[in-house]
């Protein structure tokens, strides 16, 4: 299996492991501080292979330059900036998300996001599983590099 | 007696006085800040290559990167701000450098169609065609569900036409008027400098906003 195939499989699972709209991959290009989505799982177009973020802009920059996770409860409200500085979330119609880093070689690389068209938040054991698989992603991510 | 300041003449001197905040704060980060952190990133560089010690200098060569991304960040808001090419270049080509921007974006492909010779404007014209395009724009990505959109730009020996199409899903104008201020806004600033601007829109087939400019 290549690593491309065990990353979307990846993906998929978790699709299917917890009740969640949609699951996307971002990294940081190999040149450059921008950010790109390159798989997604439960995506209602192909919005996301054409987005490109900079670094600490949108869900998936602010991931990678904090390195922490992020949550986003019944989006566009409560959220900081405005509602156009969050594509994903306006390109895939989500009102609810939780990504957290994938890191390569110590430093955050990558965010993996989960999100619901609902706003229905994902609970603390999902939130694991979540968590968990992007520690395994973690591993798959270096031919990306 | 005095003449009292017309409500169009209020409106039209607030919103070019944001204008003209706007393109001072964008020069002042290109110029003044990136100016500034360029000469720091160079002098970081400098640094880098004369320390000798291993930790000292990857320590060194993580800030110059820091540096890097902070100076490219400053120039994009910059460019966001008030993009230089609407001053330099005129509208179409800002126009032109705006929607590769939007569709790396948002993911929505906007497909440009010009005719006719592009006609040098003001520079509030050229300022407030660009932001009603750019709200255009911004809605399409907000609200029409849509991965594609049509631009047209139309240039008559006396006016101007731009027409920005969609075929996403369409909203009531009725209700889209009274629950958002930038539709109001948009017609508002065609209207200031001269222009006309016109909304349709269907359910399940899309919206057309369409900005006239005559020549006088």
């Amino acid at each position: 299996m290549n690593q491309s195939f065990e990353i979307a499989h990846t993906c998929e699972s978790i699709l299917s492991k917890i009740a969640t709209d949609f699951v996307g991959l971002a990294l940081q290009n190999r040149e450059g501080p921008d950010v790109r989505w390159h798989y997604a799982a439960g995506n209602s177009n192909d919005k996301y292979k054409k987005i490109t973020v900079r670094y600490g802009k949108g869900i998936a920059g602010k991931v990678i330059s904090t390195g922490s996770p992020i949550t986003i409860n019944n989006f566009p409200e409560n959220i900081h900036g405005k509602a156009l500085e969050y594509p994903i979330m306006l390109a895939e119609k989500l009102l609810y998300a939780f990504a957290v880093p994938i890191f390569y070689k110590g430093a955050p690389k990558g965010v993996l996001l989960v999100g619901r068209r609902t706003n229905t938040p994902i609970n603390k054991e999902e939130q694991n599983i979540v968590r968990q698989a992007a520690i395994t992603l973690e591993g798959m991510i270096s031919s990306l590099f | 007696m005095e003449r009292q300041p017309v409500k169009n003449d209020i409106s039209s001197y607030i919103i070019q006085s944001q204008e003209e905040e706007i393109k001072r704060i964008a020069l002042e980060l290109h110029e003044g800040v990136g100016q500034t952190l360029y000469s720091l990133y160079t002098g970081m560089q400098f640094i880098g290559n004369a320390v000798e010690q291993v930790e000292m200098k990857g320590y060194v060569s993580d800030m110059a990167e820091l540096l890097e991304k902070t100076i490219q960040e400053i120039r994009l808001l910059a460019v966001e701000l008030h993009p230089p090419t609407l001053t330099t270049l005129g509208l179409l080509p800002a126009m032109k450098s705006y929607l590769k921007l939007y569709t790396s974006t948002y993911g929505i492909e906007v497909e440009l169609e010009t005719s006719g010779k592009e006609i040098p404007l003001e520079e509030r014209q050229r300022i407030t065609l660009f932001r009603v395009c750019q709200e255009a724009l911004a809605n399409i990505a907000r609200y029409a569900d849509t991965v594609k959109a049509e631009m047209t730009f139309a240039w008559q020996f006396d006016h101007l036409s731009i027409i920005i199409k969609d075929n996403g899903k369409g909203f009531n104008i009725d209700k889209g008027w009274h629950q958002s201020t930038g539709l109001a806004a948009m017609k508002e600033r065609m209207h200031l400098i001269g222009g006309e601007w016109h909304l349709s829109s269907k359910i399940g087939e899309g919206t057309v906003v369409e900005l006239y400019l005559p020549f006088i």
